[in-house]
């Protein structure tokens, strides 16, 4: 009972890395119907952000989450910007190719200027945790769980409350329709992959916390950010919430198979999402639309 | 199509000759280091290096003709055919190291067991459309390669685990040869499958596919079977190309049987050649795989890029590549073949319609 306990509380407190993952890459999907390929380096982007304010000038770890989300925001408004607003209107294969390359580009440069060493960013209370009883939860991703959950309803109110949140949203129910009413389509569309790349900058925050990282060690992100939006249902903030955790939980019960270990995560992850596509395809909380 | 049709004729016939005149020599070349034409005293046009360019070239011929049937020709994004690759290489490796099958008998399984589970994962995959096909086919790609790594039987790994799997050498004379005509016999079979699949019914049904799925559905095309057959015909030739894959390297894993990359490499070989084309793929995966060997400096002819060093270089040939996706797929997302023989006019003016036609 106990372990099963520790297991859900250890499972929700991955998911908050995932939450903090999916929002980002469920706006861009979601609004500009573009799947960000290049979602997962923009989040070791943040990681070594984070990395390098913490072991260059000591500063906390948490402090530099700010940093990363308008660093971030800053690369993601340029890229949509300059390049990826550039092939809207192109078939769906091209998008894909587009955030590929870019992937490409931004992991490669990475690994020019880091190596692939592993790094990782050990504040002093890394390691520590709250012991209730004989359950224990770590501090880190106590936080990073809270910061996730806070990430997601700070993008739900400037989405809903900011008048470029409802621009967005309006281009999210209909582009033409959007622009017809006066809305900057090109501006619009960059601040939220700019939006969406700020949450990816914060998730990789997070993550340089949680594990040691590479260069390459976005890719898997990539690939359960979408599940992680599918899980929940496409479309909305909370539902992706929900989706993270959720998925969270799956990993976790899913690596306390024994002999199974973390090796079938992508394996897991994937398999879930065929699961959830083929039963429920608009996700556990989403609408058909 | 703004082509003048007397243009368009005259960049066909130079672009048919001069791939006639390419492949013509590279398929003559080899045979001057035949023991034969080196004491007849033929010049050497072609060493053991080109051999294994030519090898691995004419392997990416085979991956992205393939792709072109079930991405080109019937419009599903698939990212994941590297699965079919690794298993390709996977089933003649596994039958030639564990159970000791000559190569030429368990070669003829890799393409059976790939389109098998084309078939199985096409079922439910392909119902899928748009993103979530792309990305579920890209997941299916790392999964497969992480569950042979993985899967363990009595303690043992099954598929030879993290160590990978080595395969006796196959010992004939010239085995460098052997396997350059071998690997080009099954890009002539990919291409004559392509060639044969835009004339039948069958092709016309995936364009109809591709084109409109619900018309398609109501003229009578059963879309599933065609679309699982088209998958299972893509994976067919991938793992024919991975299965004289394992057997030539002698050694695989799961690096270089399932290496994410060659995704978006067979990908971008057919956009660069024009999907849905014959020949497009092929012209691109020339084109393409060149480039790449030239950048990570393992062409014979090759330069030193100043200041760059050799550690840096695999690097900076991978930001090469990813710019040159980025600027393929904005510049001419028709591919090459249409740049040059679809236009009556290039240069920048082609390039801006591009950009108009996609942009914001």
């Amino acid at each position: 009972m106990i372990d099963f306990v520790q297991l859900v509380i250890l499972g929700l407190l991955a998911g908050g890395v995932y939450v903090a993952v999916g929002v980002g890459f469920g706006l861009v999907w979601g609004v500009l119907n573009i799947v960000n390929l290049a979602h997962g380096a923009l989040v070791i982007v943040g990681g070594y952000l984070t990395w390098q304010l913490f072991t260059v000038l000591h500063i906390d770890p948490f402090l530099t989450l700010p940093v990363d989300a308008v660093a971030l925001f800053v690369l993601g408004y340029t890229l949509q910007r300059g390049v990826v607003n550039r092939i809207i209107r192109a078939p769906l294969l091209f998008t894909f190719l587009l955030t590929f390359g870019i992937n490409l580009v931004i992991v490669n440069i990475l690994l020019a200027i880091f190596g692939s060493d592993f790094r990782s960013v050990t504040p002093a209370y890394s390691g520590q945790g709250l012991e209730l009883g004989s359950v224990v939860i770590p501090y880190v991703p106590l936080i990073s769980l809270g910061v996730a959950v806070v990430l997601a309803a700070a993008l739900a109110l400037v989405l809903n409350r900011t008048r470029t949140g409802l621009a967005i949203n309006a281009i999210a129910a209909d582009r033409d329709a959007a622009q017809l009413v006066g809305i900057d389509l090109r501006h619009a569309y960059a601040v939220t992959f700019g939006l969406g790349a700020a949450c990816a900058g914060v998730a990789g925050g997070l993550i340089a916390m949680i594990q040691a990282i590479t260069p390459t060690a976005g890719e898997p992100y990539t690939l359960q950010a979408f599940v992680v939006v599918i899980l929940g249902g496409l479309g909305r903030v909370s539902a992706t919430v929900v989706g993270g955790l959720a998925f969270g939980l799956v990993e976790a019960f899913g690596q306390s198979i024994p002999g199974s270990g973390s090796v079938f995560a992508n394996a897991i992850a994937f398999g879930l999402m065929v699961l959830v596509l083929v039963t429920r395809p608009q996700g556990l909380m989403g609408r058909l639309r | 199509m703004i082509a003048t049709p007397a243009s368009t004729t005259r960049w066909r016939r130079m672009f048919l000759i001069v791939g006639a005149i390419i492949v013509a020599y590279a398929l003559l070349a080899p045979l001057t280091s035949l023991d034969a034409a080196q004491s007849a005293n033929v010049p050497l046009l072609a060493d053991r290096l080109w051999f294994r360019i030519a090898t691995i070239i004419a392997m990416f011929i085979v991956m992205a003709t393939a792709w072109n049937i079930i991405g080109g020709i019937t419009g599903y994004a698939a990212f994941g055919n590297v699965a079919f690759f690794g298993i390709g290489a996977y089933t003649t490796g596994m039958l030639i190291a564990k159970a000791r099958w000559p190569f030429l008998a368990a070669l003829p399984l890799s393409p059976v067991v790939a389109a098998a589970f084309a078939a199985l994962v096409g079922l439910p995959l392909l119902r899928l459309r748009g993103h979530y096909f792309a990305v579920a086919s890209l997941g299916v790609g790392v999964a497969v390669g992480e569950l042979v790594q993985n899967i363990d039987y009595r303690g043992q790994p099954l598929f030879g685990g993290a160590s990978g799997l080595f395969l006796p050498i196959y010992s004939i004379d010239n085995r460098g040869l052997f396997f350059f005509y071998l690997m080009s016999g099954a890009a002539a079979v990919a291409i004559a499958v392509t060639w044969w699949v835009l004339r039948s019914r069958f092709g016309y049904g995936l364009m109809a596919i591709r084109e409109n799925e619900e018309a398609a559905a109501v003229l009578g095309v059963n879309t599933t079977a065609y679309k699982v057959m088209a998958f299972a015909l893509a994976a067919a030739l991938t793992g024919l190309a991975g299965g004289i894959f394992s057997q030539w390297n002698v050694f695989i894993n799961q690096d270089n049987a399932f290496p994410i990359e060659y995704n978006v490499q067979m990908i971008l070989m057919a956009l660069l050649g024009g999907t849905g084309t014959v020949f497009g793929p092929a012209a691109g995966a020339v084109l393409l795989q060149l480039l790449i060997q030239f950048l990570g400096g393992t062409l014979p002819i090759s330069f030193d890029i100043p200041f760059v060093s050799d550690t840096v270089r695999p690097i900076l040939a991978q930001i090469i590549l990813g710019l040159l996706l980025v600027g393929v797929v904005i510049f001419v997302p028709r591919g090459v073949i249409d740049f040059f023989g679809g236009r009556s006019r290039l240069g920048l003016s082609y390039l801006r319609r591009s950009l108009r036609e996609t942009s914001l």
